[in-house]
């Protein structure tokens, strides 16, 4: 490998394979033997690719390789999303990302790991076995987009796509010390993304520093036809947010999120990060989100009453497990109980049970009406402010088997994430320090609809100011 | 002596609406295909997919729902609807529930009697399952094709009224363009709920529902059975059971499927993966202009037209005429041109028909004009025409509408009317033909049109054979009999 490539930014690297100094097949080549290398101790790849499938394409990103979440189809790869159910389901088709990947010349290079179908919040929910913090092999990389927040991390890859339905970017990012970016919901195109609750999925890019997270959004971002739920609004050039400025903007500070539960180191953390941006020119404000409490409560009922209907598709009628039985119904039964794991099986009937008759109305629906106030919360606060500071998660990376057999406290993992899913908005995480442990903490950035402008400004801006995001753990030099 | 019992019906009718592609994704809607060809990862629910609604459905609903004069709900969505079963690739079913696309509305029946409308909404279509002796075979070509189900409410009052509303209900949306309504095909299905009550009660009976009629017959026929079968058990004093049967239409009975207690909970929520679709005030305007004289006031106006007068026609001719809203329009521009529509009629329903249902596509294929075919019938009755040249004339341009004088040219088609010309076949014919002459002299009046088919030979066709029947009587009678 060129010396030291892999510290460099992606956006750097495209424009030595520009300038010719570098070739992108080479690089391909050169990450492919970096992660799977270092990758034995991690298990953030899925499945690494031996060629890149194709290097016709072109943009500001043309070469460079990328990872994909193991819920993003990949015509003609194997889709897993963590789970035995899909077995080795071949992809027919790309989804847009991939199709947006490959015109734009970024070469993938494999799958990551994950939580099965993207439950849980530690990416040790996989039917492969928990991926590791790179940080820390004993502590998790958070979920459900760990491997790819722990393969950009450990810089196995310059940057890479994961998903968020409450949290799965953000909060993975922050225990891996990257950039986790949520676009707003219908940025990014959902076509081609396993779905696990429609209504708050949103892909997004994961990448060591702002840069290459406003590259790889512009190819990412966009309205596609094959996606009823995503903007018809032109996007911008994101790259031109990366402005070293920020005396105009207003941050609030929700009340909500520094409340009990929330780790002291954090909390200093964060508010230090608050405090760096007041001293760069940002008026800090308190806030209040007033029905913060309920978030958490809205969301499991909301994206479980989703998820239980999106995962009744598979029942070894059409593709993946199918398990013998003598008759349909047990066939059902049984490649179901075989398929799913215990922490899908959770969710399936938390949402089978929340959509039933009977229960309709005192779950779902109330679930609806809750998050319409949650939305309504952050309306008002934008009123006053362009952008809300939060921590990303109340603490920094637990240890692997902590929180396995608590679900309720792994939930509240994505306590300050999970509000943004359910009002739509964009977000980011990213590093803003370390515990005493050497455990990166990460600070959240979340924005008004569509304007993921501004968190991209003050990312950048902040990230100039520290030198976080250029910190590496030890294992990437292995 | 129990109160005389009455039967309450309401129909669920499911019609395909003829879209090109399917309700949420590109793929074709054809019926022939072979098995799993039209077919995509979005319509067979793999993973990742989502999908897209296919405008072209809503308009066609929306234009059913404005002639049966619903309420037109001006924002929709689609809900799932959440079951198992091998025929729905997703497990769900998108469609509408809580607001569908009309409420309300009727369909009077030629009795008077008026039918509501409880409602109409879209939803997708599931696939189709065959069943072999040791296995099930699933044909996804239908899954995701647009339907709009049709709820009727509960105001029909026999098997025979509900006969009577499947056929107009099939002729109003064959009018409207928006399905073949072929229910051999499958373009049309149709599910009852019948119970019975005591005349005078105010309260439903306890309904059953019926399933697995293949034709309107079969529906009339189990609602006989299944109204027979309730009646029954209730004059035996035994209660009905809220279930779902299946008629068995070799056996003529009903089979119970399933109770009330085994029904599904669908577990209805609004579909995430589409979005509310604002029906505009523009959009049901451009539906409104497609809706033209629908068949119950066709019918009527057809009978104070064209029956309820001197040589007028007859009522199963008038229902022949406007069992097609093509052959309808057809027959009043001819009429039109010709003003003659007794005879415009005997046409169309005779040697028309005749060579239209030999077509493979029907009146698709045919091109002759109204005014090209009241020609046709308008030298006929001139005589300038014989009935087998104007039938060859018909045959001529039926699917091509060439210039009628310039067929009958090129055939050598007109009528010889003149006597000099068959006078030579005449003579002929006579002198050929001793015995048929002798018969009828003998007084056999039927030997006479033996020898003006001879004659109508002779003249390959063109002869008026009125004139030929008129010529043979003289010259036979001139000669008595002696050649």
């Amino acid at each position: 490998m060129m010396k030291e490539a892999f510290k460099l930014k992606a956006a750097d690297l495209a424009k030595e394979i520009k300038e010719g100094s570098l070739k992108g097949e080479d690089l391909f080549l050169d990450f492919k033997e970096r992660a799977k290398q270092i990758d034995s101790s991690l298990h953030s790849f899925v499945e690494i690719y031996d060629e890149p499938q194709s290097t016709k394409g072109d943009s500001s990103l043309k070469g460079i390789p990328i990872a994909i979440k193991d819920n993003i189809c990949i015509r003609g790869k194997r889709i897993t999303c963590g789970s035995k159910i899909l077995d080795s389901h071949i992809s027919v088709y790309d989804a847009t990302v991939v199709k947006r990947l490959k015109e734009a010349g970024l070469l993938i290079l494999g799958t990551t790991n994950m939580d099965e179908f993207a439950f849980g919040s530690s990416t040790e929910n996989s039917c492969y076995g928990p991926t590791r913090n790179p940080w820390n092999l004993e502590r998790v990389p958070g979920g459900s987009s760990g491997g790819s927040t722990a393969a950009v991390a450990a810089r196995l890859i310059p940057f890479a796509l994961g998903s968020d339905t409450g949290g799965s970017i953000r909060q993975p990012a922050s225990f891996c010390g990257v950039v986790g970016f949520k676009p707003t919901y219908g940025r990014v195109s959902r076509f081609g993304l396993v779905a696990f609750g429609s209504s708050l999925d949103q892909i997004g890019p994961i990448t060591t520093n702002f840069v290459d997270c406003a590259h790889l959004l512009n190819i990412i971002c966009g309205f596609d036809k094959l996606d009823s739920t995503s903007a018809k609004l032109e996007v911008c050039d994101f790259t031109k947010a990366l402005v070293d400025q920020i005396k105009d903007i207003k941050i609030g500070l929700p009340l909500e999120y520094f409340k009990e539960g929330l780790d002291e180191e954090v909390k200093d953390a964060v508010e230090k990060a608050a405090k760096l941006l007041e001293k760069k020119g940002a008026k800090i404000l308190d806030i209040s989100l007033p029905h913060t409490e309920y978030a958490v409560a809205t969301y499991y009922i909301i994206a479980c009453s989703e998820a239980s209907s999106n995962l009744q598709r598979y029942d070894g009628v059409k593709y993946g497990l199918r398990a013998k039985a003598d008759n349909l119904i047990d066939s059902y039964k049984k490649t179901r109980r075989d398929g799913f794991g215990e922490e899908a099986k959770r969710r399936i009937f938390l949402g089978t049970h929340s959509l039933s008759s009977g229960y309709y109305d005192a779950y779902y629906l109330r679930a609806l009406k809750v998050r319409t106030l949650i939305k309504n919360d952050f309306q008002e606060a934008f009123e006053k402010v362009d952008v809300i500071l939060t921590p990303s998660s109340p603490t920094s990376a637990f240890k692997i088997g902590e929180k396995a057999d608590d679900p309720l406290s792994m939930y509240l993992s994505d306590i300050y994430t999970i509000s943004v899913n359910l009002a739509g908005l964009p977000a980011v995480s990213f590093p803003c320090g370390f515990t005493k442990d050497n455990l990166p903490i990460g600070v959240q950035l979340i924005g008004r609809p569509f304007d993921e402008e501004t968190l991209i400004r003050a990312g950048f801006t902040y990230q100039n100011l520290t030198d976080y995001c250029k910190q590496l753990p030890k294992i990437a030099y292995a | 002596m129990p109160e005389e019992l009455e039967t309450i019906i309401g129909l669920e009718v499911h019609v395909q609406l003829a879209t090109k592609s399917k309700a949420f994704c590109s793929c074709p809607t054809n019926f022939e295909s072979l098995p799993n060809t039209n077919i995509c990862p979005i319509c067979c629910g793999y993973p990742g997919v989502l999908p897209v609604f296919n405008r072209k459905a809503l308009e066609l609903g929306l234009r059913v729902c404005l002639a049966l004069g619903c309420k037109i709900n001006g924002r929709i969505y689609f809900e799932r609807k959440n079951y198992f079963y091998p025929d729905l690739p997703k497990n769900y079913q998108i469609s509408q529930y809580k607001v569908p696309l009309g409420e309300g509305g009727c369909i009077t029946l030629s009795t008077g009697r008026k039918i509501g409308i409880e409602r109409a909404h879209l939803e997708e279509d599931a696939g189709k399952l065959i069943h072999k002796e040791d296995c099930s075979l699933v044909d996804f070509n239908r899954t995701g094709i647009p339907l709009l189900e049709i709820v009727s409410k509960p105001d029909i009052n026999s098997a025979d009224e509900a006969f009577r509303y499947l056929k107009l209900l099939k002729l109003t949306l064959q009018y409207l363009g928006v399905s073949s309504c072929d229910m051999e095909k499958g373009y049309l299905r149709c599910d009852a709920n019948i119970s019975l009550k005591e005349k005078r009660a105010k309260e439903l009976g306890t309904k059953v529902e019926l399933k697995n009629m293949n034709s309107f017959h079969g529906v009339k026929d189990a609602l006989e059975s299944e109204s027979r079968r309730q009646r029954i058990s209730l004059e035996k004093g035994e209660r009905i059971l809220q279930e779902t049967r299946l008629w068995d239409e070799t056996k003529k009975q009903t089979f119970i499927m399933r109770t009330k207690e085994e029904a599904h909970d669908y577990r209805y929520f609004p579909e995430p993966d589409l979005v509310d679709f604002v029906i505009e005030e523009p959009m049901i305007e451009e539906q409104r202009s497609f809706i033209s004289e629908l068949p119950a006031v066709k019918e009527a106006r057809f009978k104070k037209e064209y029956m309820l007068r001197e040589n007028g026609l007859t009522e199963k001719e008038i229902d022949i005429l406007i069992s097609h809203k093509w052959l309808a329009d057809f027959f009043e521009l001819s009429v039109k041109e010709l003003g003659d529509s007794k005879n415009i009629a005997n046409w169309i329903l005779g040697p028309f028909l005749e060579l239209t249902n030999s077509l493979d596509k029907g009146f698709e294929q045919v091109k002759i004009t109204p005014a090209n075919f009241s020609k046709i019938v308008k030298y006929f009755l001139e005589g300038r025409l014989n009935n087998l040249g104007a039938k060859k004339v018909l045959v001529n341009v039926l699917t091509n509408n060439e210039d009628i004088d310039k067929v009958i040219e090129k055939e050598k088609l007109t009528q010889v009317s003149k006597e000099e010309g068959l006078m030579p076949f005449v003579e002929q014919t006579i002198s050929e033909n001793p015995k048929p002459v002798s018969d009828y002299l003998g007084g056999k009046q039927s030997a006479i049109m033996f020898l003006v088919g001879c004659v109508m030979r002779k003249s390959r066709g063109k002869a008026n054979p009125k004139v030929v029947k008129e010529m043979l009587e003289k010259r036979i009678k001139v000669k008595g009999g002696k050649i």
